[in-house]
């Protein structure tokens, strides 16, 4: 799809030796995993994963399995938003899954009700007067802890030069310690009317898939993009055409820590709760979502468009499993290979592609 | 990495607590983990009680050999006596063998130790006695069940915690031997899955069970943030909770909250808090030479809404 991934100093990918994007084989990666489910289910269930086998709904489809194959990566998904723009950067953030923790726990402090069935909300963290706030405090709040997270990675990045890896594994223990530090442990929970709208039913898809939406435009047609582009493919480059890199990194950093802290903030709203250990990992799963979707660890290469199908890839095989009633032992196993695998296979295209230029 | 700084931040934070006081050094297991956490006050809030107790608390993080080496620097910095919340049960011989040698006393607290019968002296083992939480949970699901005419035939699903972890792979066992008994034999297991102890993967797993349309009965929960999550999804999905039956165990605030308001069927409250005030207890005594079992049973309780309020604080 991308003109850009060639633009200032990119030399690592010119798209006129590709045949076709990127984007539509992990496209067919994820049609085939589909078939494969399907096959298999007609054989050992008996039934289909996304078809109507038994006549519970108007369309052809099995909308509740459509659905919760979306809504299970949707909130992962929008951290791998972020995580898209710096991995293309040729950065990685390890902090995103801490940042949801800690930013869990501050964010939902304010959005705490005061009365539950009647009685005190025994788990309040402050006194009255932060108690029944408006929605949008807490939704401000998760937003500024997220970015707060984002900027300091991009000033340790960008500024202090510490290698990406290093300095958002920092922050990832930071963050963490933060989310276990706010409450002592203690999970927050009972958040008002209002905020557990923001994460009921499929609002965390609708707003995935609005971020989708948005930063796939802005990656291809504004500057902030075209430049994010450039540095990954090469930084030097980059910089010697007038870019400035380190507050371009600071941006970068930063959008990816906001995209956590709302993560976070649907997270919390979504399960009624928050938790010190929530979003373990998920930084993992994040950057998963996006090397299936065909963004190289290299920099310089991939898309919101392919970390999205990378996402759906995850969610079919989550619920494929589920639906295979395939043990729960398996389940992990097969999912390592199929990363592995999907990454392999783009490797190998690509040296196969490179072969013909 | 990740654990070494994780050490090195917390005993910093806790080099000021030291005093004259009987030193006792505390590994929990996981500072994140709810259950965990409760205990974990409890001890905090009974140190505050005694005056002549200190406490320092550290946070194993998940990690068997970083436990193994805060026991090490317990008896290296002299402690009078020490607990742990064992991060892998089968590791605990080690961490026996090393205080042993030191002379240490050594409450092992809420997870069983693997050498449990080996177990030298000046060491004991509190605890609550896991195969009662998972049993009496299945058992009071399977008569609400028989109560409500269901007795011809019906069928549930399981949510298991982390399958690495004994509690889990116990409670799953509690329930296949409840529903192995003439009794309960009528219920099925459609399909059993993990959702690791948490929340959100709880509701995201029960939605996909939701989606194959499979009509069932009962919900049996590892613990009671699964248990939650499963009603928050079936709630979402517009199922009534009178139509089924789900238990989980611990009994948390949130838990409890869920079955005043009619969602939750059955919980089962394990004094966690209880266990860690008896375990300082134990430790005292073994620090004074006193005959202690080698067995502290903190018993489990079944909490239904029936019973429900004498729970809440």
């Amino acid at each position: 799809m991308s003109d850009n991934s060639d633009g200032v100093g990119g030399l690592t990918f010119d798209k006129s030796k590709r045949h076709w994007p990127n984007e539509l084989n992990v496209f067919a990666a994820l049609i085939l995993i589909v078939v494969i489910f399907e096959i298999l289910g007609a054989v050992y269930v008996g039934q289909s994963l996304l078809f109507d086998t038994n006549d519970r709904f108007d369309s052809i489809f099995n909308e509740a399995r459509l659905r919760i194959i979306i809504i299970q990566v949707a909130i992962v998904g929008i951290i791998a938003i972020g995580v898209t723009q710096v991995i293309i950067t040729a950065g990685i953030d390890l902090s995103s899954g801490s940042v949801v923790g800690a930013t869990a726990m501050i964010a939902m402090s304010f959005a705490q009700v005061a009365m539950v069935n009647g009685a005190e909300n025994p788990k309040a963290i402050f006194g009255p007067a932060f108690l029944d706030l408006p929605w949008l405090v807490p939704v401000i709040v998760g937003l500024a802890v997220g970015t707060l997270a984002g900027l300091v990675n991009g000033l340790l990045v960008a500024y202090a030069r510490i290698p990406p890896f290093i300095a958002t594994l920092g922050m990832m223990l930071f963050a963490r310690g933060v989310a276990q530090w706010w409450s002592s442990g203690n999970p927050i929970s009972f958040p008002t009317e209002s905020y557990a709208k923001i994460g009921a039913g499929m609002m965390p898809v609708f707003i995935f898939l609005s971020l989708a939406v948005i930063f796939h435009l802005i990656m291809n047609y504004t500057v902030y993009g075209k430049h994010t582009y450039a540095i990954g493919s090469n930084e030097a480059a980059a910089r010697m055409s007038g870019i400035n890199v380190p507050r371009h990194l600071l941006w970068v950093y930063g959008i990816a820590g906001m995209l956590s802290g709302l993560s976070a903030v649907i997270l919390t709203s979504k399960n009624l709760t928050a938790q010190s250990g929530m979003g373990l990992s998920y930084e993992l799963d994040a950057i998963a979502m996006a090397v299936i979707g065909g963004v190289s660890l290299f920099g310089g290469r991939g898309s919101i468009i392919g970390t999205v199908i990378g996402a759906l890839i995850i969610g079919v095989i989550t619920s494929g499993f589920t639906f295979l009633k395939l043990g729960a032992f398996y389940q992990e196993m097969a999912l390592g290979c199929i990363i592995v695998g999907a990454v392999a296979l783009d490797q190998w295209q690509q040296q196969r592609a490179a072969r013909k230029a | 990495m990740k654990k070494i700084l994780m050490a090195a931040g917390l005993s910093t934070l806790m080099m000021g607590t030291t005093a004259m006081a009987q030193q006792i050094g505390v590994s929990v297991a996981r500072f994140d983990d709810n259950g965990l956490t409760v205990m974990r006050n409890g001890m905090t809030a009974y140190d505050e009680e005694l005056a002549d107790v200190s406490l320092q608390i550290e946070d194993a993080t998940d990690d068997v050999a970083k436990q193994l080496d805060q026991i090490n620097n317990f008896i290296a910095s002299g402690v009078d006596a020490i607990i742990v919340n064992a991060v892998d049960t089968n590791a605990t011989e080690a961490m026996s063998n090393a205080a042993a040698a030191a002379g240490v006393p050594l409450v092992y607290v809420n997870r069983q130790p693997i050498n449990m019968d080996t177990l030298p002296d000046g060491q004991a083992f509190v605890a609550s006695n896991e195969i009662e939480s998972g049993t009496l949970k299945a058992f009071e699901i399977c008569k609400n069940l028989r109560a409500e005419g269901k007795s011809g035939g019906a069928t549930a699903y399981i949510l298991m915690g982390q399958l690495s972890n004994q509690a889990a792979v116990q409670r799953t066992k509690d329930v296949d031997d409840v529903i192995g008994m003439d009794m309960c034999n009528f219920i099925t297991i459609i399909d059993r899955q993990t959702a690791e102890w948490s929340r959100d993967k709880a509701s995201d797993l029960m939605t996909n069970w939701l989606s194959s349309g499979e009509p069932f009965d009962a919900v049996f929960a590892n613990n009671d943030e699964m248990a939650i999550g499963a009603i928050q999804a079936m709630k979402s999905a517009g199922i009534s909770m009178d139509e089924v039956q789900v238990g989980g165990v611990d009994a948390t605030s949130d838990a409890l909250l869920a079955m005043q308001a009619g969602d939750l069927d059955v919980t089962v409250f394990q004094d966690l808090a209880g266990q860690g005030r008896g375990s300082i207890d134990t430790a005292l005594a073994l620090i004074n030479g006193e005959e202690v079992d080698k067995t502290v049973f903190i018993p489990f309780k079944l909490v239904t809404p029936d019973n429900v309020s004498e729970f809440m604080q």
